[in-house]
């Protein structure tokens, strides 16, 4: 399961790209991801994906963003597969929806790959979302390898109880989970019962909006990034009003 | 579900590690050149700061970790030829949070559920129920749902689901832990009984407060490995030893020491009086 | 049979009264809806400032009950029926909202995985001062002062996953008292502790009462660790208060196993060499003295 979540993990990264202010890295993947849903061009569509991976190379994520592409690329293929099943007199069409899938997917990846949760929470901040909201995310992936060590605990716990897991046949292995699932339900409830108390006694909303610690602010090579992505943008427009075959 | 080889009642050699390293996926060493025998119905108590590898080790035994070199062996048989399903049978743990695996419906088909897994025959299933309930005084709480109970209760309740299945040695992580005296009492009587039936209890805990009076065979751990092996009275009472693995001497023996007794030093406060007044 | 001791025979205790209380309870008992019966019981209960108050025994008896309605958890968080009174540095905590009580009780939990929020150390510490709306500059001092207290300053960017329990509990500490409450709760500190870092835990508490001037009130079943440190112990049974006293006092006094506690091996030996009360020894060095004196060996 996990090669499919490390598309959206995080890691604290040391190029130039994760150098970048949160926002601009968000406006470039944002940027991409739009252009993505609009266009009808093939040719534009391939420049994102192109641009995206040149990102990616530059930002030497390459295995990581390889590894859940894998994913990415079936899912894009079975797209392009039923649109065609579907309207084989438009073939353009089921590849540009194909490819489109792949480009969306790939520049959302892109983002999360290069973001720690910490500077996602402060743009979340910086977009003015409720509060609540952000609390959510941020305990959601504070707590994700958390619970995922207490599954594996339970399942040792539950082998210590005689369960095999790997042996039976599909259906008895999946019977097999439900003595993990349902404590691992009950220990996650647990920690929000307590998480909730802890929260309350720590003064949370007390105000409607809560002070940062830390602060974003643009520095030189973010207005120069942005610089390049707003001519980028211009570029593209042109090209797609002017140009014919765009 | 195969039964394990049979119980040789001639084996004297219920635990034993071989040279033992155990490395974690990432690299980092949990194990190191560990040795250790434990024979039938000793009562060990292994204790060490929190990452020095107890909880690693015990996990061994009963085959949820299998070691990087050496081998380990319960009654004879190498970890590495059997799941851990399969030694459970004859070594049950009892871990620090009952709530990482009570899920069943009522106490009683919680108990069912090790029996069950452990393919014992109806009719036995249906007596090692009733004497799990009667036994840990759970008989009330039968057909309520194990998520009822109270924390206290619930600890009881594991110890109980795992003697249900009468595995001969039992291991406890760290038992004592938010337990009061009463029920450390309990556990105390359970495991005095369990040694009389010629069974092994492994302890592994901070509390020498609560293993002093029962006088295990103590093992330090640091750092993943031994640092020392023996009796309470000889392991136990050294200060420095026991300062590495970041455990205190007992009150009592802290005491004596302090008194000008030597070795034994009173394992209970009956005995010290006892000393004291000369008698 | 023992008789149960009458609350205040001890006479520290009354001229504590006078001091200025920064927790008084009065008759106070409390039942959570849908339950059967009160888990607290007309409880009557004072705390003056800069005293650290032990309170112990069985689980059930409305120990951790009695800490949550001091913070004001109990009535705002959890529902149920609530009579009686808790004033906690002059304000009524029925009536006082949660944010404003955070300002004077700080409460540290048991279990510190399920109290660190956010994904790195400093943040965490900041996280109440966040939630009050502090400017940048004040949160950032106050962080650093508290890591600081803890000693945590190297630990600042590092992930909660990747601190042992004794670290995250540091972490923990550090967050409620850089919002500088006057009064510190902790429930069941040392229970996930190694015995060496436990006593680093209680050294901090006391460190915490000199040098801040804080209340501190502990649950806890190590008396061994703590009794010593504790101004007063306060015996809880059935939602009631059954004793209360100078840990010595009540220890001499009464036989608190039956209430759940476990008696140090030392005050055990000491009460059945029929050494008097006052000044019962606790621990080996205090008893080794006391015998001295006392000729008995």
């Amino acid at each position: 399961m996990q090669w499919i979540a490390s598309g959206f993990l995080f890691v604290r990264g040391t190029t130039a790209y994760h150098r970048l202010d949160p926002r601009v890295r968000l406006a470039i993947s944002l940027s991409i991801f739009s252009i993505s849903l609009v266009s009808q061009s093939i040719i534009f569509l391939s420049a994102m994906i192109a641009i995206t991976v040149g990102i990616v190379v530059f930002a030497k994520i390459v295995r990581r963003f390889a590894k859940s592409m894998v994913f990415t690329a079936i899912i894009s293929l079975i797209a392009f597969g039923l649109n065609y099943y579907f309207a084989p007199a438009s073939p353009h069409q089921a590849v540009v929806f194909g490819i489109r899938l792949f480009a969306v997917i790939s520049s959302t990846s892109l983002f999360f790959m290069t973001t720690t949760p910490d500077e996602l929470e402060q743009v979340m901040k910086w977009l003015h979302l409720p509060p609540d909201f952000i609390m959510i995310f941020v305990i959601a992936i504070r707590f994700v390898p958390v619970l995922m060590l207490d599954a594996l605990q339970i399942m040792d716990a539950q082998r210590a109880r005689g369960l095999e897991f790997d042996k039976g046949n599909f259906i008895k292995r999946l019977r097999n989970m439900i003595p993990v699932i349902i404590p691992l339900i009950a220990v996650a409830l647990n920690r929000s019962l307590d998480l909730a108390e802890a929260m309350d006694s720590r003064a949370y909303g007390a105000t409607k909006r809560p002070t940062s610690l830390y602060k974003l602010s643009l520095a030189k090579r973010d207005y120069f990034t942005l610089a390049i992505l707003v001519a980028g943008l211009g570029i593209g427009i042109y090209l797609t009003l002017f140009v014919s075959i765009f | 579900m195969q039964a394990l080889k049979k119980v040789d009642d001639l084996t004297n050699v219920v635990v034993s590690f071989d040279a033992v390293d155990f490395s974690h996926p990432n690299g980092t060493v949990a194990l190191r050149d560990v040795s250790l025998k434990i024979e039938r119905s000793e009562l060990v108590a292994i204790l060490g700061t929190n990452g020095a590898g107890k909880s690693t080790l015990v996990r061994h035994i009963n085959g949820l970790l299998k070691p990087t070199h050496g081998k380990v062996a319960v009654f004879g048989q190498d970890t590495r030829s059997a799941t851990s399903a399969q030694l459970s049978r004859q070594v049950g743990i009892v871990f620090q949070n009952p709530n990482n695996q009570l899920f069943a419906q009522s106490v009683r088909k919680e108990i069912e559920f090790g029996l069950r897994n452990f393919g014992l025959p109806d009719n036995v299933i249906e007596d090692r129920i009733k004497w799990a309930l009667d036994t840990f005084s759970l008989g009330d709480y039968a057909e309520r749902s194990p998520i009822e109970l109270s924390g206290g209760e619930k600890k009881r309740l594991c110890i109980a689901l795992v003697l249900a299945w009468d595995p001969s040695v039992l291991i406890l992580d760290e038992p004592t832990v938010g337990q009061d005296s009463e029920q450390k009492e309990k556990l105390a009587d359970i495991i005095r009984e369990l040694i009389s039936e010629r069974k092994n209890v492994i302890l592994v805990t901070h509390d020498v407060e609560f293993i002093w009076p029962l006088q295990p065979r103590s093992v330090l751990m640091a750092n993943g490995s031994i640092i020392a092996d023996g009796p309470a009275q000889q392991v136990l009472a050294r200060p420095d030893i026991a300062e590495k693995s970041s455990v205190f001497v007992p009150q009592l023996v802290d005491f004596s020491i302090i008194h000008g007794w030597s070795s034994p030093f009173p394992p209970t406060p009956e005995a010290a009086e006892r000393k004291l007044r000369g008698v | 049979m023992e008789s149960i001791i009458p609350s205040s025979f001890d006479d520290d205790f009354s001229k504590n009264l006078s001091k200025s209380d920064v927790v008084r309870i009065q008759n106070l008992t409390f039942q959570y809806y849908g339950s059967t019966s009160p888990v607290l019981k007309d409880v009557n209960l004072n705390v003056a400032e800069k005293e650290i108050v032990l309170i112990v025994g069985h689980s059930g008896s409305g120990k951790s009950t009695l800490l949550r309605a001091i913070n004001g958890l109990i009535p705002h968080q959890h529902n149920g029926e609530y009579t009686g009174d808790v004033v906690v540095d002059g304000l009524s905590v029925s009536r006082t909202n949660m944010s404003e009580l955070a300002l004077r009780v700080g409460y540290i939990f048991q279990n510190p995985e399920n109290q660190i929020f956010m994904f790195s150390v400093e943040r965490d510490v900041g996280f109440g001062l966040e939630n009050l709306g502090l400017q940048r500059e004040e949160i950032r001092e106050r962080v650093n002062w508290a890591m600081g207290l803890l000693k945590i300053q190297d630990l600042a960017l590092r992930a909660p996953h990747e601190l042992s329990d004794g670290q995250k509990q540091r972490v923990a500490i550090a967050g409620v008292i850089a919002m500088r409450p006057k009064i510190l709760i902790l429930d069941e500190p040392t229970s996930l502790l190694d015995p060496f870092t436990a006593r680093e835990l209680v050294d901090l508490v006391l460190k915490i009462r000199e040098d801040l001037g804080m209340t501190v009130l502990i649950v806890e079943h190590r008396l061994d660790l703590v009794a010593k440190i504790s101004d007063r112990m306060v015996v809880m049974d059935g939602g009631r208060v059954v004793l209360e006293g100078s840990p010595r006092d009540v220890l001499s006094k009464a036989d608190v196993s039956r209430f759940g506690v476990t008696v140090p091996a030392i005050v055990n030996l000491a009460k059945r060499l029929g050494l008097p009360g006052k000044d019962l020894p606790i621990d080996p060095p205090e008893l080794e003295t006391r015998l001295r004196t006392s000729r008995l060996s």
